[in-house]
């Protein structure tokens, strides 16, 4: 998978937006922050409303999903630009999710919503009205999804990567930084594993990392000695995994 | 403390607090020509310079973090390549005031 496989830039976007065929989709953790400015054309998804099922707390099944994509007038062979806030957090969550359901033709926007307004690049809040389609979703690809039992399993097997900060990592921090410091009951890390920080913004200039960890590599690079790496994100009770998220996640 | 929270992301700002309780916050106020700077991101960097957390600065230019006692760096980006750096240090119970113009 090369840097163009899966991330478009500003520039791309600007010449691009109204290709036919194109559709931008903006996915915040902050779902506030589409309704105070967006870029031209994007439509939203409100990853708590449209991403989970209120009841389970597990994905949105298939024919959600496809309900989900109709209603935006996404079609399935729509090349759909993802992107958001803290640098493409919930972007990269989505991502994953139009894999997960076979959505083959999905990018991220480099740099995310921060880039575009550090750029000083236009923002609107007129809300494009897009026809409804009929997409039909696949069934979940089981390939990029581990669950439980299959991470415990990995321990010692297989290369598991926490995507939270150093601090998190190292237990001395119990959570994000941005929130109070009153989740976990115990700092650290599962064993064995490598650290990858998720949400941090990749270089300075604001762009991804050469090769984008995204939330929806398995195999990531500089991997060795042909070990499947798993990624996993939050403590070992699983606690920030967008969508099954931390307690306050999950309660909202 | 009192906290409000709506997810665990970052919201603009910080999250709200009536006083320090058991944390270290690191907290303040970004400025751009003498007026608020509504436009812009406060990232936390750890002693060794790695990225630990951002928030985008609220309407009034504030940001807020719940940090660890210890060294830190606040850097603030804002658009038109603006940048400044403040070394900080966190301690239990604590609100570290920072006042950011860039």
């Amino acid at each position: 998978m090369s840097r163009s496989d899966v991330l478009v830039d500003a520039d791309w976007v600007e010449a691009h937006r109204d290709d036919p065929g194109v559709v931008l989709v903006e996915v915040d953790e902050d779902t506030s922050a589409y309704d105070k400015g967006h870029i031209r054309g994007a439509v939203k998804i409100d990853w708590k409303q449209d991403l989970q099922d209120p009841v389970r707390r597990d994905f949105v099944d298939r024919a959600g999903f496809a309900s989900l994509l109709s209603a935006r007038g996404i079609s399935n062979d729509d090349t759909v630009i993802l992107y958001g806030g803290n640098n493409n957090w919930f972007a990269a969550y989505a991502y994953w999710y139009f894999r997960l359901y076979g959505h083959q033709n999905v990018k991220l926007l480099d740099g995310g919503r921060k880039k575009w307004e550090l750029d000083s690049r236009e923002l609107v809040t007129d809300v494009p009205q897009r026809a409804a389609t009929s997409y039909t979703a696949s069934d979940q690809d089981a390939a990029i999804r581990a669950f439980r039992d299959e991470v415990v399993a990995a321990i010692g097997t297989k290369n598991l990567v926490d995507v939270r900060s150093p601090d998190e990592f190292a237990g001395r921090l119990l959570a994000p930084a941005h929130l109070p410091q009153e989740q976990a009951q115990r700092g650290g890390h599962v064993p064995t594993r490598g650290t990858s920080p998720g949400p941090r913004p990749p270089r300075k200039t604001g762009h991804s990392n050469p090769m984008t960890r995204c939330g929806t590599c398995t195999q990531a690079p500089g991997s060795t000695s042909g070990r499947t790496r798993s990624r996993t994100a939050g403590s070992a009770r699983g606690r920030r995994t967008p969508g099954s998220c931390c307690t306050s996640c999950s309660a909202s | 403390m009192a906290t409000q929270t709506d997810g665990c992301g970052a919201p603009a700002g910080g999250v709200p607090i009536k006083d320090a309780g058991n944390q270290a916050i690191i907290q303040g106020r970004v400025t751009r020509d003498g007026a608020p700077a509504q436009a812009g991101y406060a990232r936390l960097l750890n002693s060794g310079g790695d990225f630990v957390a951002e928030v985008p600065l609220g309407e009034d230019g504030g940001f807020r973090f719940f940090a660890a006692p210890g060294e830190w760096t606040l850097r603030v980006l804002a658009p038109g390549g603006l940048r400044a750096e403040r070394a900080v240090t966190a301690a239990t119970g604590q609100i570290r005031e920072l006042e950011v113009a860039v």
